[in-house]
Parts: C-alpha cells; structure tokens; sequence
C-alpha cells in the first residue's frame, strides 16, 4: 500500500519558549491508500491539532509532515477539512459556500456550476441549492460541510469531531452517509483521517484505530480493525474493542 | 386534522437506520436507552416513520416495514424520489400542494400558507409547522421555498 501521509517525531508545543505546553509528542505515523483512520483519545490530548499539522495550518515545533513523500509547508492542496460546527458562511447559500471548496482553482464557469450540482446531488441536498445554514438542520449543515469538502476531489479528507454537534439520530444517519461515500470508489478520497472523543464511532467507522494519551498526546495504541463491512455497531467484536480502547484511554 | 412530519429528515432516517441495526424489530425504549435520548425525543421520528409507512408500532416495538426497508435500499438521491412519493401521498402534505396549485404560477408567501393552515390547526401549531413543511418539502423535491422573498413554489414532479 501506497503511503500518503507520514509524520516523523513530531512535536508541537505552544506558548512560550521557556514555558511552553506540549500538546503533541514524538508522533509517529503514517496513512496509507484505502485507509480510514480514527483518532481517539481524552479531550486536551491534540487530536485537532494533529489534523492541522497533517493539512499545513500550523507547523510542527519538531519532526516534520510528508504527504506523498514532500514536507508539508503551508496548506496542503491535496486535502480538505470537515468541522465540528461546520464553519458555514451565514450570509452565503447552501450553493456558493459549497463552491468555496473550489475558491482559487481554474475552473470554467460552466465547469463550477456542474462542480457545485454533481456533489449537491451525492450529498442529498438537491433542493436546498438556495437555502441559507440558518434554514438548515444540523445533519444538513454537516451535508454542505462534507460536500464543500469533497468538491475538490481531495486526495486526504481530514474530520474533526464531524457528528458530535449532532442528535444521535442525525449522527447515525449521516455515520451510514460518509461510510457509503467511503465505499464508492467513483468518490472517495485515497484516504480519511477521523479524529473524534467517541470510541464506538472510531471503531464502528475505521479501518485503524490510533489512541492518543492525555496531554502531552503521545501515540498509545496503532489497533489494525480488521471487521467486514457493514458492520453491526452492537456486535460482541465492537463493544469488546471499544471496552479495550476506553480502557487505555482512561 | 392535517398531520405533518415534525422532525428533521436526517432524524427519522437515523431511527430507520438504528431499526434496520436491530435486525427490524425492537422495542422502542430499547432504542431510547441504545441512543441515550428521552422517550419523548424519540416520538416525533417514530411518528414520522409512521406517517410516511416505514414503520409499525406494535406492543411496544418498532417494526420495520417493508417500504421502510426498501427506502434504505436506496441512495441519497433516490431516496428523494421515493420520498417525494411517500410525501405526497399524506394528506396534509397533498392539501399544502393543492392549495398552493390553486395560485397563479403555484406560489403563495408564507403568510398566505399561514392563514391556510391556521383554519386547520391552532395559530401556534400553524406557525412551527411552516419549517417543517418547507424542509419536507425541499427535502423530497415537492417545494421550492424562496427565503429572501418568503415566497413558496410547487416543484414539477421529478421524473
């Protein structure tokens, strides 16, 4: 399998230099092709720091980024984040913050407008083309989130916390969404990089699972979920993994 | 009595999901303590469910049916269609439609759809109802809801 992303020894700290708070510490790890990694771990522990230093938000105090083997300096082209409170303009349709995914790329006109239609179309939003994100529910915010996302045909597509501003209703749904995406091979990204606090979802979602420890966040578990799809999120296998991960975490 | 889904789409489509988790058939409080939500926040999904025939209550249990199964089988956007079916074949959601068609260019302003519906339910009912039919409505293809303007359109039945 292909690497896409590699870290090496990498550290962050923030504040000062003779204080500083270390948020992440000596993380290993690489992300391959056709791999959906989880990333769990207490809260405080980094999890969305490390997704910011994998797409070039923030550099690394120490160790580097690589993503397909070049140091990752500034914002990465290659990749696309989804938020937790969906980070939508408030003034702008449902259409044009989805084709801010695309904002600065050469496209035609014409090429835009079949852009924007084909990914609302594959996230359900047909018919909210016009709507504005007060308008909308939070399932369909995180619709516009994952289709402003995905406009761009990202390489890596980075979650943090994705569902967890959501109803557990809506969290189930849009769960089973992202996994369809992930399943066809017309739109999926190469690779998904999950980070979230809630270990039935990791374990329920991803092909590997890596647990991070308390502040500074280290690199605990690298759990391989070797589980057919689709998986029953009740099974034995599920809630035993989910037991271990909790149990390292706590 | 002009009955309306009251819960978000996403909503009653995750209650089918959890269903179709419990093999189909599982009692309802079951499902309140699986999601950790109160009975009374899992109600509206159900009623919807109901409503549009996805699924039986019986003793207790939610019962996936055979519509409710074959609208999961489907992907985003055909669930739309199948949706705008289902839809339109409830009777409130039928009475909207004919009474917007019953305008020119079958459009009418929020207030217009207000007054309709507060000859059929209490002014209060009237006025949380309207961010459901316009989400329904949107959802399935049935309506196009202008928020700029306040106006509301029948959509051309999608083919």
């Amino acid at each position: 399998m292909h690497q896409v992303i590699e870290l090496k020894r990498v550290t962050k700290a923030f504040g000062s230099l003779d204080r500083p708070t270390v948020a992440l510490e000596d993380i290993n790890m690489s992300v391959h092709e056709r791999e959906f990694v989880g990333v769990v771990g207490p809260s405080g522990c980094g999890k969305s720091t490390l997704l910011r230093l994998i797409i070039g938000l923030t550099e690394p105090t120490d160790g580097e980024v690589y993503y397909r083997g070049r140091r990752v300096q500034g914002i990465c082209e290659g990749m696309a984040m989804v938020f937790q409170t969906f980070a939508l303009f408030p003034w702008l349709t449902v259409a044009e913050n989805v084709e801010l995914g695309i904002h600065g790329k050469q496209f035609s006109k014409d090429e835009r407008r079949t852009r924007v239609l084909k990914i609302l179309e594959l996230m359900g939003l047909h018919g909210f083309e016009d709507a504005y994100p007060r308008e909308l529910s939070g399932g369909m915010k995180q619709r516009v989130g994952l289709a402003r996302a995905l406009i761009s045909d990202p390489e890596v597509l980075l979650m943090d916390e994705p569902f967890s501003s959501l109803d557990p209703l809506t969290a189930t749904h849009l769960r089973e969404e992202v996994l369809d995406l992930w399943l066809d091979p017309k739109v999926a990204p190469e690779a998904v990089i999950m980070v979230t606090h809630n270990v039935e979802e990791a374990v329920y979602m991803a092909d590997r699972v890596i647990v991070l420890t308390s502040r500074p966040g280290r690199i605990a578990r690298d759990i391989q979920l070797i589980m057919p799809r689709p998986r029953d999120p009740r099974s034995n296998e599920i809630y035993r993994l989910v037991d271990e991960i909790t149990g390292i975490i706590a | 009595m002009l009955t309306l889904p009251r819960v978000h789409v996403g909503q009653m489509i995750g209650l089918l999901e959890v269903l179709e988790d419990f093999k189909g058939r599982v009692d309802v409080a079951k499902v309140a303590d699986d999601l950790i939500l109160e009975l009374d926040d899992l109600l509206p999904a159900v009623e919807a469910a109901e409503l549009l025939g996805f699924l039986k209550v019986e003793s207790g249990d939610l019962i996936l049916t055979e519509e409710g199964r074959q609208f999961l089988a489907k992907g985003a956007s055909s669930r739309k269609k199948f949706l705008n079916e289902h839809v339109m074949k409830l009777s409130g959601f039928k009475a909207i439609v004919d009474f917007l068609k019953s305008h020119k260019n079958h459009e009418v302003t929020r207030e217009e759809l207000l007054e309709f519906l507060r000859k059929e339910m209490s002014d209060e009912d009237a006025e949380s109802a309207i961010p459901w039919i316009v989400e329904w409505g949107r959802y399935s293809l049935i309506l196009h809801y202008d928020s700029n303007n306040g106006r509301l359109k029948v959509l051309r039945t999608p083919k």
